[in-house]
């Protein structure tokens, strides 16, 4: 099997005179939690449908575990798929969806399944019209855990999921990963991406704008330190890496420090620091950076 | 808030309000026009079209005797109506497109009623609407109003063809009303259904029954004598009995106008005091799993195919019954009146003195329903996969070719069940009154329709490749297209080659005749080539999920 479950090369897509998607070119290493991150409309959904073959590239091509997304006899009995938005058959009932969904899917563990059902509290009984978004979330979810497949794709699965249930997803992909599944979970849920992924994508306009571990994006990232010292204040102009100095007190000094730390602590050194704070950014804060980056 | 300064916010949210309806109308309008067009051009276009070739097709030919006998007869009164001024223009037109126009309005209008009404709630489309200041009630009556108006357009455009055409204002003014106020009161009763049923699909279906059972009490009263006051409960009953271009009587129309504005006022009573996405009938909120028929992706086409087939076969299944049932009535008659067999030979029916003849004649209609029959299927799917029911199908390890085929299997198993039912049931009712048919003669003759089917599934699968927005109406092309296509071509003296270009032309009247096997064998092919045109379509373009 491939080392890597997704990978795409020069994935462009375009909608008539709307370019969808620019050049993606994505790796996603098998046996990972991958989050993949981006504002609406950056292109999120439209890679998603790409991946799964529901809509053909216009350049480049896209691979599942080696074999092209469009053979969907194969790469298909390798993934299960969440959509954002879950519409299920409204005569059929919850229990009839995963039996349709298990008997024509990539195979099924019904033991799982049962212990997902109970697990997600989802009344099985109920037809399909009668689910709330959440609900109809629930039955994709436990559908889509049930098959074991090896890579697990899913479009905001979280967003109708009132917090138990989100903790009961987190538990869920987190045996998934210990299983050696791959999970590409694409999500508005910063914290939620921050606690289950390794490695995140952030997409812009249909470009991507950063591939890292979620540690070392941080570390790319401005953290914010504030320095109380006593005497002299210490020297930090013109040391790499330091921003927006500020003075917020008689002895105190706030700054913004990316990359190595290094220069940043041989500049405090100067002068007698009596305690330091290191602030490092949450995904969100980095998360909102690339917004601003967009809205500017 | 002080008295001085009230009366301008006042102003200000009446103002708002009218806007909001306006925006409201047009949301309606928005979401009927086409097929409304098209039905009132129908509607003119058809009565014109009669009524200008009445000159040539019936002149001189209907003398007192052969009315007297027409109208004597059971079976013809049954099938086409009481006729009762077969000695003009208008009348004629009344008697031949009368009926299939009061229907053809009938079924649009409640099916657009329920579409964007229930239909629209259903699919969540009024969330937002409803959240805003105009109540639930205000936007249902401003959409039945919607459909209304253009029930009544189909009547001005049928008595404006008419008039035009140099028959009596009186009769045409009748007429048109009589055809408006069916329209009316199917809109009325199909949407105040759909405040009564949750959703779509069961409102759709009553109302389809109601108009089923409307004709069907307007046939048992034209065609049995002691019955006849069971026109008086039937729409299409009070239509007849107004009776345009003979007495023109206005009351059966009063009426109808009646119970439609009795089944309008009631709309708003039955929308106040229901839950938005919901009705006065509580759906069920829990069963056990019914799992037959979900192992596999054909096994679930066949699944989804049953109960909409159940609902066809039904109603195929009656008129075909009935028309065994006739069998022998009709074709005696045809037998004593030879000018009506005539009559009957210009218009494509030849042979109707014999029980096959007649059947024969009878079953080419059939093509009608089984093809449209199969283009709604094919629309059920498009639809299926705009409304993201199927992403989690796709996301299987099945490919779109193997899905299509299982859909188009289903559509086309569905077709011949429905045309066997027919076969079946006019034998049974041939039988009953002693008519000559054998089984297979009748088996035979339904299933002659079937090329014609095919190309209606051809060419849905066709536009599910690549005009997945038209579905049923390219889909219904070669059955109702053909049809009308034949129908104008032999009455209007056009060219032979464009009544060639109808399936309709070379489709053999079985049992009479043998079958055209080479025509049949052709449309099979052309069905099958077109259909693959559309599966590579529908392989290459994206998914409208």
């Amino acid at each position: 099997m491939d080392a890597f479950a997704v990978r795409t090369v020069g994935l462009i897509k375009r909608y008539g005179r709307l370019l969808a998607l620019d050049a993606l070119d994505l790796a996603v290493p098998a046996g990972s939690v991958f989050g993949f991150l981006g504002p609406n409309g950056a292109g999120k959904s439209t890679t998603i449908r790409l991946l799964l073959g529901m809509a053909r590239p216009t350049a480049g091509y896209a691979r599942i575990f080696g074999t092209d997304a469009q053979d969907v006899r194969v790469t298909h009995r390798s993934l299960a798929y969440v959509p954002a938005d879950v519409a299920l058959w409204p005569q059929l009932t919850g229990a009839e969806t995963l039996e349709l969904l298990g008997r024509t899917g990539p195979g099924v563990d019904r033991g799982y399944r049962d212990e997902l059902v109970e697990r997600f509290a989802l009344d099985v009984s109920k037809p399909g019209r009668t689910y709330s978004t959440g609900n109809r979330q629930k039955v994709a979810l436990v559908a889509a855990f049930a098959t074991r497949a090896p890579l697990l794709v899913f479009d905001e699965p979280t967003s109708g999921l009132d917090p138990l249930m989100e903790r009961e997803f987190q538990h869920a992909v987190a045996q998934a990963r210990e299983r050696g599944q791959t999970v590409f979970l694409s999500s508005h849920q910063l914290a939620e991406v921050e606690s289950v992924c390794d490695r995140v994508a952030i997409l812009r306009a249909g470009k991507l704008v950063e591939v890292a571990d979620v540690a070392n994006l941080r570390r790319l990232h401005r953290s914010q330190v504030e320095v109380t010292f006593a005497g002299t204040a210490p020297q930090l102009d013109g040391v790499p890496g330091v921003e927006a100095v500020e003075r917020v007190g008689p002895t105190r000094l706030r700054f913004t420090l990316t990359g190595p730390p290094a220069p940043a602590l041989r500049g405090l050194a100067t002068a007698d620091v009596t305690a330091l704070t290191i602030h490092e950014p949450t995904l969100e804060e980095i998360f909102l950076d690339y917004y601003d980056e967009v809205s500017r | 808030m002080t008295a001085v300064d009230a009366p301008a916010p006042q102003a200000a949210r009446a103002a708002g309000q009218t806007g909001a309806i306006h925006a409201l109308t047009w949301l309606a309008v928005r979401q009927i026009r086409r097929g409304a067009i098209v039905v009132i051009v129908l509607a003119g276009g058809m009565s014109a079209m009669v009524a200008t070739t009445y000159a040539s097709t019936v002149g001189d030919t209907m003398d007192a005797a052969a009315l007297a006998a027409l109208a004597e007869n059971p079976a013809i009164r049954t099938l086409f109506g009481q006729p009762v001024a077969l000695d003009s223009a208008g009348g004629f037109t009344v008697w031949r497109t009368g009926t299939v126009l009061a229907v053809v309005v009938g079924v649009w209008a409640l099916l657009a009623a329920t579409r964007i009404t229930r239909g629209a709630e259903d699919a969540g489309h009024w969330d937002l609407l409803l959240a805003g200041r105009i109540p639930l009630s205000t936007v249902v009556m401003r959409h039945a109003t919607v459909v209304v108006t253009a029930a009544l357009f189909t009547g001005v455009s049928t008595a404006a063809a008419l008039t035009a055409t140099g028959t009596p204002a009186a009769g045409a003014t009748l007429h048109g009303a009589g055809v408006a106020l069916v329209g009316v009161f199917f809109a009325a009763a199909a949407t105040l259904a759909a405040q009564i049923f949750p959703h779509r699909a069961a409102a759709s279906g009553a109302t389809v029954a109601l108009l089923g059972t409307g004709l069907l009490l307007r046939m048992v009263g034209d065609g049995v004598d002691g019955l006849g006051w069971l026109r008086w409960l039937s729409p299409f009953g009070l239509t007849a009995i107004s009776r345009p271009y003979h007495d023109n009587r206005a009351l059966p129309l009063v009426v109808l106008a009646l119970a439609s504005s009795a089944l309008l006022v009631a709309i708003p009573a039955a929308a106040a005091h229901r839950d938005v996405r919901g009705g006065w009938f509580a759906p069920r909120t829990g069963r056990a799993p019914r799992l037959r028929l979900l192992g596999s992706i054909p096994g679930f086409a066949l699944r989804r195919l049953l109960g909409p087939l159940t609902g066809w076969a039904a109603g195929v299944g009656v008129y075909y019954l009935l028309i065994g049932l006739l069998a022998v009535s009709m074709t005696d008659f045809l037998a004593d009146n030879p000018r009506f067999a005539d009559l009957a030979a210009q218009a494509g029916f030849a042979g109707l003195g014999s029980v096959e003849g007649y059947v024969a004649a009878m079953f080419v209609l059939l093509a009608i329903p089984a093809g449209v029959f199969a283009a709604v299927r094919v629309a059920a799917t498009a639809t299926a996969e705009t409304d993201r029911r199927l992403t989690l199908l796709y996301a299987g390890p099945v490919t779109r070719l193997r899905f299509l085929t299982a859909e188009t299997a289903s559509t086309a198993t569905g077709a011949v069940t429905l045309t066997a039912t027919a076969g079946l049931a006019t034998w049974i009712g041939a039988r009953s009154i002693g008519a000559p048919l054998h089984l297979e003669a009748a088996l035979a003759g339904a299933v002659n329709v079937l090329p014609i089917a095919a190309l209606c599934l051809g060419a849905a699968v066709f536009a599910l490749g690549w005009l997945p927005r038209a579905v049923s109406l390219v889909g219904s092309l070669p059955a109702v297209g053909g049809f009308l296509l034949q129908a104008i071509a032999d009455s209007t003296g056009a060219p032979h080659w464009v009544g060639t270009l109808s399936p309709f032309t070379h489709l053999a009247p079985v049992p009479d005749l043998a079958p055209n096997w080479t025509a049949s064998v052709g449309m099979l092919i052309t069905a099958g080539a077109v259909a693959a045109v559309g599966a590579i379509g529908y392989h290459h373009r994206d998914l409208r999920t």
